[in-house]
């Protein structure tokens, strides 16, 4: 069977971005870019499904500026086959993205698609969720195991106090927890062969998908700085603290 | 035209999240001045219900009750709420969730199936189409402003206080979707004894050298650790000292971490430690030395004797 | 934990802009090396080496690699860091393709190297030294030796050592005394103890391969009489399996002041009967291959030098930055973090610009490495080549003394905490301090260079550089602004200084040789820190070029910056040398030896 394996380009994961001083969004000008790593997860998990023989072919697909050209030779350089690029300038949104991947997914017919939970920029964790309803496909999100079987995925995920496990007719649209593998390095022949896999290049417009933006980003601003410390009376000054000015215990 | 809010539960008890839930719901709509109804979709779950009609600020209770919602799987839940809102007299301006696994993993397909954005995680109610959310991991906030008919909505519910008790609500039995036989729960392991792991923790209870034995360390800090759902975590004195593995270690040596809520129990703050734990949101220490430096990066000192205060502590949670 | 982010940026920079990676992948051969895939390659290599490597820096540090019954057991995970280095085709970065080998150009082999060298030193070594090993079976292996050992070795299976050293032959090789009795069967048995053999011992790996100086019985006396075995851990079989343990074994290890995880073995041939070894090109030739191989040694040490610097400055900087101690010096309402007083910045300066200028000078010296041995044209592979040997010595001499410098650097900026080891500082600086010691002292390097480099062909390669110099600094006359006047006016004066100096070694090499070699080290740090002058003037024009083109990125305002920088700490010091070198002679050699 097909993976389709949809990666997004954002800023690396070792980089604290910064708020724009005029509060218009994050600086993002020269600052170092790379594979989503729950993206990063899902590349590795098709590259074990094949691996196993339980894939024949593993398709990345990225959707962006023509820089995520990069991003697509990396996952081919992960293993990935081929790979197709949905270039557009336009800033896309999930929604919209999930559109696109929709169309890619009728044209590839794949049996799986599996992708992040979550991108690391606009943490918004819905792309998979929004594909997975546009193709009327079931989805196991938040993905800790993956197991696939006749016509069906089995699929542990991690939920609110621990994991259940789902049974899914294929296809199937899967998204990625931190611990569903641990991805591997490319390795050297691999990344020189990266650059010879096909990679096919396709426009919104190609697709007949509207990608206009729904959401409006209004302003960005740094989150409060961390109020100077207090010092409290005493453990039942500390919990109250606790509890309904930090609201970080129930 | 209403606010929809969908319910957290586990068919037996309301969760407290959709308390959370319904606060930013009647924020919005405070603006708007429009109802709240409250979701409730699951099997055999009229208990909930009665719950969700206490909630004040709730107007009307949609209960669709049967087998196939039990397990809120996304597909049989995203068709009822999108066949809810499509058959709704009044219609609804907006669809608001917790963001806990149920809400993130449902709300993003009624979305889509409605063709609109999601917002996700708000914290902050702006306007009626107006919200605030973390983007990078928290780095930044950002303020959008969504121009679809319907606003679907993620909520963190620590941002949102509880709604009160005290609400009547009508219960509307309302007719149930046909199980989509897509997807199907074969398991639920739940692992609430199990401590997190170290890096991935939510909570942080960590001890240092002020401990004065390992088994101090145990017998004070476990029974803590266990009640907040927290990892342990040790200054490297302390490891140095064997009152901890080596894997518990947090600093420049050992690892690095950010929870929502780092306790920092008899460590002093070398420069070493505090590199490794600085960036946890809220950070509490307790030690008897008031000059010691974790108290210049925690958010609540506590200059008390550790062996009167964790008891304390643990027995006020 | 030790941590390393790979300075892509400025790597990226230097390969493309001052480097000439488009010239080198437009050789025969290096068709490969296009942008895109050296990016891609530095990328991954960067994560391994963040990712794998660093993390095992410290521990290796604190456990070291453990001798007992002599085997040598490798610090906890080291065996499976090993591993994937191995099945991850790293070892293979630069191997010959008929061997399994990518054959990529040096260049790209020099940047990938200084992050492995940054992240794990100790760790490092074991493919350096499999790396040389290579290069002479390359060079002179018969074929069945290259069949047997290349491929194995290049895909990193089995490793290599070189054994030179003997414990009365350090750095004179006349002195060495290890035997090779020939065989009936072709073979040789080696007989004889070698000492400072790094990875002569390992259990990282399933085979050794040895490649051992020793003297034929009727080989003449000094180093003309050196000739060159290969004698594997374990003899291979003719389908390739490994067959009987030779006759080779490590019977202890050095307890040194860094590299505490490479283990630097004494090595026993033949206490059993001889080591079984094969003969490596011709008998008595043994020194000139060692001379063919000690440019790639050289030049990887140099890097190591380059990468302690940059792996010292990027902690320095993570500490400063977080360290809050003392308030501002103008006056402040709080105490700042260090990286705010005037003198925690001139040192971070000094840490940043010698390793912008060492990494620059560094990779292009790896090019022309790859033109001397690839340029279809012959006069290009001379000229390239004259160039090579030139700076060979000042790669390894500058940067690894200049290395030091900024390890040392790194713990004076972490003040008492660097003393202490949890820090991770320390570690840098006992780590870079062999550097300048291994594969020839420092002045050894500045023998070679006055003796051999400047004096052989009379001054005229040197001359050819300082040309290329003055071209620079012509250039630098046209842009406005401080900055290129200062860096023009330091440019002009280290030109100057070293073109001084230059012509005082030639004009009095072959009259007062002692006097003259009294200023070998000083005009090798001289030469070193002109060049790296020049190559931080070149950035500062590409970087001066890239802002009037409409480029935004800070990196280019801050690279002008570290030249300017570079230009007013760092070259001040080229006038002194070349006193040092003119005037100096006559009174270090002043106090008769019996009066120390």
């Amino acid at each position: 069977m097909k993976i389709l394996v949809p990666v997004k380009r954002v800023v690396d994961y070792n980089i604290r971005v910064r708020v724009k001083a005029d509060g218009s969004g994050v600086d993002l000008a020269n600052v170092k870019m790379s594979m989503n790593p729950f993206d990063e997860i899902a590349v590795e998990e098709a590259m074990r499904l094949k691996e196993a023989g339980v894939a024949t072919e593993v398709i990345a697909v990225s959707c962006g500026v023509v820089a995520c050209q990069e991003t697509l030779r990396t996952a081919m350089a992960i293993g990935a086959d081929r790979s197709v690029l949905v270039e557009t300038d336009i800033e896309l949104q999930p929604l919209a993205v999930a559109k696109l991947l929709a169309a890619v997914a009728k044209k590839e017919a794949p049996q799986l698609i599996i992708l992040g939970k979550q991108a690391i920029d606009d943490d918004a964790n819905q792309t998979g969720q929004m594909l997975a309803a546009l193709l009327g496909w079931p989805q196991a999100t938040f993905a800790s195991k993956v197991a696939i079987g006749d016509g069906k995925a089995t699929v542990t995920r991690e939920v609110d106090g621990g994991l259940e496990t789902l049974e899914i007719s294929l296809p199937a649209v899967v998204t990625t927890d931190l611990r569903l593998n641990e991805p591997r390095y490319a390795t050297l022949p691999n990344i020189m062969k990266a650059k010879k896999k096909p990679m096919e290049i396709v426009k919104p417009a190609e697709l007949g998908v509207d990608v206009a933006p729904r959401l409006t980003t209004v302003s960005v601003a740094e989150p409060p700085r961390r109020s100077a410390g207090i010092k409290v009376a005493n453990v039942a000054a500390l919990i109250d603290k606790l509890r309904n000015e930090a609201r970080v215990i129930a | 035209m209403s606010i929809l809010v969908i319910a957290e539960h586990d068919n037996a008890g309301l969760k407290a999240a959709t308390l959370n839930a319904v606060t930013a719901a009647a924020e919005i709509g405070a603006r708007l001045g429009t109802d709240i109804h409250v979701l409730v979709a699951g099997a055999d779950c009229g208990t909930v219900a009665e719950h969700a009609t206490r909630i004040r600020g709730v107007t009307r209770v949609k209960v669709a009750d049967a087998a196939h919602y039990g397990d809120q799987t996304a597909e049989n839940l995203a068709a009822l709420i999108v066949a809810v809102v499509d058959s709704s007299a009044g219609g609804y301006t907006h669809i608001l969730a917790a963001a806990t696994s149920n809400g993130k993993n449902t709300l993003p397909r009624v979305a889509a199936l409605l063709d609109v954005a999601q917002i996700s995680e708000i914290i902050a109610v702006v306007d009626v189409d107006t919200f605030v959310r973390p983007i990078y991991a928290g780095s930044a906030l950002a303020t959008v402003k969504s121009a679809d008919a319907v606003k679907v909505i993620t909520l963190r519910s620590t941002s949102f206080d509880a709604a009160s008790q005290g609400g009547n609500a009508a219960i509307e039995a309302i007719p149930v979707g046909p199980d989509l036989g897509q997807a199907k729960l074969i398991g639920r392991e739940m692992t609430r004894s199990a401590r997190p792991e170290l890096a991935a923790a939510k909570v942080i209870v960590a001890g240092g050298r002020g401990l004065a034995s390992g088994e101090n360390y145990h017998k004070l800090l476990e029974p803590l650790a266990d009640k907040l759902g927290a990892a342990l975590g040790a200054s490297r004195a302390a490891v140095d000292a064997g009152f901890a593995p080596n894997d518990y270690q947090v600093g420049q040596t050992g690892k690095i971490v950010a929870p929502a809520l780092y306790i920092a129990i008899g460590i002093s703050g070398a420069i070493q430690h505090l590199a490794g734990m600085k960036d946890s949101r809220v950070i509490v220490a307790i030690n008897k030395d008031p000059d010691a430096p974790i108290f210049q990066v925690a958010d609540y000192g506590l200059v008390a004797d550790l062996f009167q205060a964790v008891p304390e502590l643990l027995a006020g949670l | 934990m030790s941590r390393y982010a790979a300075p892509l940026k400025d790597m990226h920079f230097v390969l493309t802009e001052l480097a000439g990676l488009d010239r080198v992948a437009a050789l025969p051969g290096c068709e490969e090396a296009t942008v895109d895939v050296v990016e891609a390659i530095l990328e991954e290599s960067a994560k391994f080496s963040g990712g794998v490597l660093a993390p095992l820096n410290r521990s290796g540090d604190r456990e070291g690699a453990r001798w007992a019954d002599k085997s040598v057991t490798m610090p906890k995970g080291f065996k499976e860091a090993y591993r994937q280095f191995v099945d991850n085709g790293w070892n293979a970065l630069s191997g010959n393709p008929q061997h399994g080998g990518q054959g990529l150009p040096r260049v790209v082999s020099a940047a990938v190297q200084e992050m492995w060298k940054s992240s794990n030193m100790a760790f490092s070594l074991c493919p350096l030294l499999t790396l040389g090993a290579i290069e002479a079976l390359e060079l002179v292996g018969t074929d069945e030796q290259k069949a047997i050992y290349l491929p194995s070795m290049i895909a990193g299976k089995w490793t290599g050592t070189m054994n030179i050293t003997e414990p009365q032959a350090g750095s004179d090789l006349a002195a060495i005394r290890s035997r090779a009795v020939p065989q009936a069967d072709g073979t040789y048995r080696i007989f004889g103890q070698k000492i400072f053999i790094t990875y002569g011992e390992h259990d990282m790996a399933e085979n050794i391969i040895h490649l051992v100086l020793a003297r034929t019985p009727d080989a003449p006396e000094g180093v003309k009489g050196l000739s060159l075995f290969a004698v594997p851990k374990f003899m291979v079989n003719a389908d390739g399996s490994l067959g009987a343990r030779n006759d080779a074994y490590c019977v202890s290890i050095e307890h040194k002041l860094g590299i505490h995880a490479s283990p630097t073995c004494v090595m026993a041939f033949g206490d059993s009967g001889g080591a079984v070894g094969t003969l490596v090109g011709k008998e008595n030739d043994g020194l000139k291959y060692m001379f063919v191989m000690m440019n790639a040694a050289r030049f990887a040490v140099g890097l190591e030098g380059l990468a302690l610097g940059e792996i010292a400055y990027q902690h320095a900087v993570a500490y400063a930055r977080e360290r809050v101690q003392g308030r501002a010096i103008e006056g402040s309402a709080s105490a700042v973090t260090i990286i705010r007083h005037p003198d925690i910045r001139r040192m971070l300066m000094l840490m940043r610009s010698q390793v912008e200028a060492m990494r620059a000078l560094a990779y292009s010296v790896a090019a022309a490495h790859d033109a001397a041995a690839r340029h279809a044209d012959a006069a290009e592979r001379a000229r390239n080549q004259a160039y090579v040997d030139l700076m060979i010595p000042v790669v390894k001499g500058w940067n690894t003394e200049t290395g030091n410098e900024l390890a040392y650097l790194g713990v004076q900026v972490h003040g008492g905490m660097g003393f202490i080891e949890e820090t991770g500082a320390a570690q840098f600086m006992r780590d870079a301090r062999i550097t300048t010691i291994y594969e020839g002292t420092t002045g050894i390097q500045a023998n070679d260079l006055v003796g051999r480099k400047i004096v052989r062909d009379g001054g005229a390669t040197l001359k050819a550089v300082i040309g290329q110099m003055q071209q620079t600094h012509s250039e630098l006359m046209k842009p406005a602004g401080a900055e290129f006047v200062a860096i023009a006016a330091a440019l002009g004066g280290g030109i100057e200084a070293l073109r001084r100096a230059g012509d005082y070694i030639v004009a009095n090499y072959a009259g007062d040789m002692r006097a003259v070699a009294i200023g070998a080290a000083p005009f090798l740090r001289l030469l070193g820190i002109v060049s790296g002058g020049w190559m931080m003037a070149r950035a500062a024009l590409v970087a001066l070029g890239r802002i009037a083109a409409g480029d935004a990125d800070p990196f280019f305002p801050a690279k002008i910056a570290t030249a300017h920088f570079y230009a007013d700490h760092v070259m001040a010091a080229a006038a002194g040398l070349a006193l040092e070198v003119e005037q100096g002679g006559a009174s270090a050699l002043a106090l008769d030896e019996a009066m120390f």
